[in-house]
């Protein structure tokens, strides 16, 4: 019986996930999986804590199923299931349950305000007439120059071109439709125009244990030009993206964060579409925690997880 | 309504633009006292009506001397204090406890039960929490008191005899400091970059030839690169310390800095707590401050006609040159900063 009820769930959450994505298009997968496993506990009853926990990983490896990046799906899930057992008291199932639901709507509402609070912190930093390199595109690095130009900043940015698709087009339609003035740029003319930027603001797919992050390929190159340019380099990421790994060089990062799936298998002749960059570029991360120098992020993780 | 300054602060704000009062000490400490004073007068009911208070007049010291980070540094200290005491008051009345005061986590993230915990009420009445308050106050002001001892005492296991320190300009901390060293390690020699245009090098340099077994070499700023590779350490004083561990110091700082990476020699930075500000490097024009121009060059000289003439108070050092932070309580890596400011700041006080 197991066997099928599982199979079913399977379909039924990726699907959710997938919907949830759909729906909403400024949505970040970290933040729809978390409202799935959500659905998941208040649809569902649990006997016990041992099938409420492998229901909810059964989840995690659906969703990880999906043909998303997921290393956000991966932090938010890790996330969750502490969640669960940081929650957990020896009370009555049923009244757990309902505990966790009630948190679970708080801890939500707080990640989806995460992008608003980032994007204020970064206001300071965006002077008038700066300029600014970012890679591809991220909602959260949009958000604060959106943010930025409301506050009636005049500025600059360059936008690069994210390697293969057109994220790097979208992001500069996006900047263009609010008013602000960009360029966009080839991700080979980084070191170009690096030394015509004040500085470089990039948001990130992961923020891991050491303080470096993990975001799409071509971050890695433009910490290494920033940090020969004397340029500073700020990361803008939201908290439930901080990973538990610690890579210590690109070979690290686990295949499924570098490959899509229809790759894994032979790796050898595709290119990544992730990188790693050390925190020894990263000048600052903007969180909704704070702003964060790269050396706090691990003080975090080891506060939540010890 | 407009914010009024108070007589005491108005008095402070003259008497260090007209620099009666000098040196970060005793800016904070004079600070530290207008604070206790509006806590021990009667102007206020509740902790939010004296947490406004001392955010209004903060305000004033920061709007009127935009530089002094000290007074904002000292008034977070005091909210924290007031957030803290009342928590501690409003717990044993309430029974419940409240850890409201940890500052933002990921942890906290995770385990918030609701959202009444975030915000406590402060407006309520409480008794006792002036006592309390006077209380703690006095661990402040012991704590700044000592805090230039508890510096120096760190002094013997940081020099060691026959080495070559060098320092810039004149810092009080670095001062004793030196002092101190010299009192207990043999065949130092000291080498002092005078710290041109105000050249307060000289100063530090004629109080310390009144010490007994040290050479002391005064060179111009220009040679600091020159001296460097015989340097075995340095040791600076600072303005502040920032949120990243950079500092905001003397010009000239980033100059020793550089210089003493390129030789690889540690620089030693002494920084007691009250030094550390919670602000990063991001406005640019509020940073620095021009000094006057006559002391680079004379009003009357030829040059002076044609001539823009900068004299930049402050450099920003960033955390990569720092080897070491001296406190109060002992040393620390510019890393460890932002530890060091959660710990001692609420998170909602970082914007006063």
């Amino acid at each position: 019986m197991p066997q099928i009820t599982k199979k079913s769930d399977e379909f039924d959450v990726s699907r959710y996930f997938l919907h949830l994505l759909d729906e909403d298009k400024d949505l970040s997968s970290g933040i729809a999986a978390i409202k799935t496993l959500l659905w998941i506990l208040e649809k569902k009853q649990f006997g016990t804590i041992h099938i409420l926990d492998t229901t909810m990983r059964e989840a995690v490896a659906a969703m990880r199923q999906t043909d998303l990046s997921i290393a956000a799906i991966v932090s938010a899930g890790e996330l969750f299931c502490r969640f669960i057992t940081l929650s957990l008291d020896d009370k009555h199932m049923e009244e757990c349950r309902q505990i966790m639901l009630n948190r679970g709507k708080i801890f939500l509402t707080k990640l989806l305000n995460s992008r608003q609070v980032i994007a204020q912190q970064a206001q300071r930093f965006i002077s008038d007439g700066c300029r600014i390199l970012t890679h591809s595109r991220s909602r959260v690095v949009l958000k604060a120059l959106i943010a930025a130009s409301k506050n009636k900043k005049s500025f600059h940015v360059y936008v690069t071109q994210g390697g293969t698709g057109n994220s790097g087009e979208e992001m500069v339609e996006d900047l263009q439709s609010a008013g602000i003035d960009c360029t966009l740029i080839l991700d080979s003319a980084t070191g170009y125009v690096m030394e015509s930027v004040d500085f470089v603001m990039v948001g990130a797919e992961a923020v891991v244990e050491s303080g470096g992050i993990i975001n799409r390929i071509g971050s890695y190159t433009m910490g290494l030009c920033a940090r020969e340019m004397k340029k500073p380099f700020y990361v803008l990421a939201e908290s439930f993206k901080f990973s538990r790994l610690y890579p210590l060089n690109q070979r690290d990062l686990p295949n499924e964060y570098k490959y899509s799936r229809k790759h894994l298998n032979d790796v050898a002749k595709v290119h990544p579409l992730v990188d790693y960059t050390p925190p020894a570029y990263i000048t600052l991360l903007f969180t909704d925690l704070g702003i964060l120098t790269p050396s706090a992020v691990s003080d975090e993780l080891i506060k939540l997880y010890m | 309504m407009k914010e009024q300054p108070l007589k005491e602060v108005t008095q402070l704000i003259h008497a260090i633009k007209v620099g009666m009062v000098e040196g970060s000490y005793s800016i904070t400490n004079k600070t530290l006292d207008i604070f206790k004073y509006i806590i021990m007068s009667k102007s206020w009911e509740n902790a939010d009506a004296l947490m406004q208070i001392v955010r209004a007049q903060c305000r004033i010291l920061q709007a009127a001397l935009p530089q002094e980070t000290v007074t904002a540094n000292i008034a977070r200290r005091i909210l924290k204090l007031i957030r803290e005491e009342f928590d501690l008051l409003h717990a044993k009345v309430q029974h419940f406890a409240d850890d409201s005061q940890a500052s933002l986590s990921l942890h906290k993230l995770v385990t918030q039960t609701s959202e009444t915990n975030i915000c406590v009420d402060y407006s309520l009445p409480q008794k006792g929490l002036r006592e309390a308050l006077l209380d703690h106050l006095q661990e402040v002001e012991t704590e700044l008191e000592t805090s230039s001892e508890n510096v120096c005492v760190q002094a013997e296991e940081h020099i060691h005899s026959s080495e070559i320190i060098l320092t810039l300009g004149h810092s009080r901390s670095v001062e004793n400091f030196l002092k101190r060293a010299i009192k207990k390690r043999q065949f130092l020699t000291i080498i002092v970059a005078e710290c041109a245009p105000a050249c307060r090098g000289h100063n530090l340099a004629a109080s310390l030839a009144n010490e007994k077994k040290v050479e002391l070499i005064v060179i111009p700023d220009a040679a600091i690169f020159a001296m460097m590779s015989r340097v075995n350490k340095v040791i600076i004083g600072t303005h502040s310390v920032l949120a990243n561990g950079g500092l905001r110091a003397a010009c000239g700082a980033y100059t020793v800095g550089l210089a003493a990476k390129h030789y690889s020699v540690p620089v030693i930075v002494l920084a007691p707590m009250y030094k550390l500000s919670p602000l990063h490097l991001c406005e640019q024009d509020a940073f620095n401050m021009v000094g006057c121009a006559e002391d680079v060059i004379d009003y009357d000289s030829l040059a002076a006609r044609e001539a823009k003439v900068y004299s930049p108070m402050f450099d920003y050092v960033p955390p990569e040159l720092v080897t070491l932070f001296i406190s109060n309580n002992g040393g620390h890596a510019p890393s460890y900063v932002y530890r060091l400011l959660t710990e001692l700041y609420h998170p909602e006080d970082l914007e006063i």
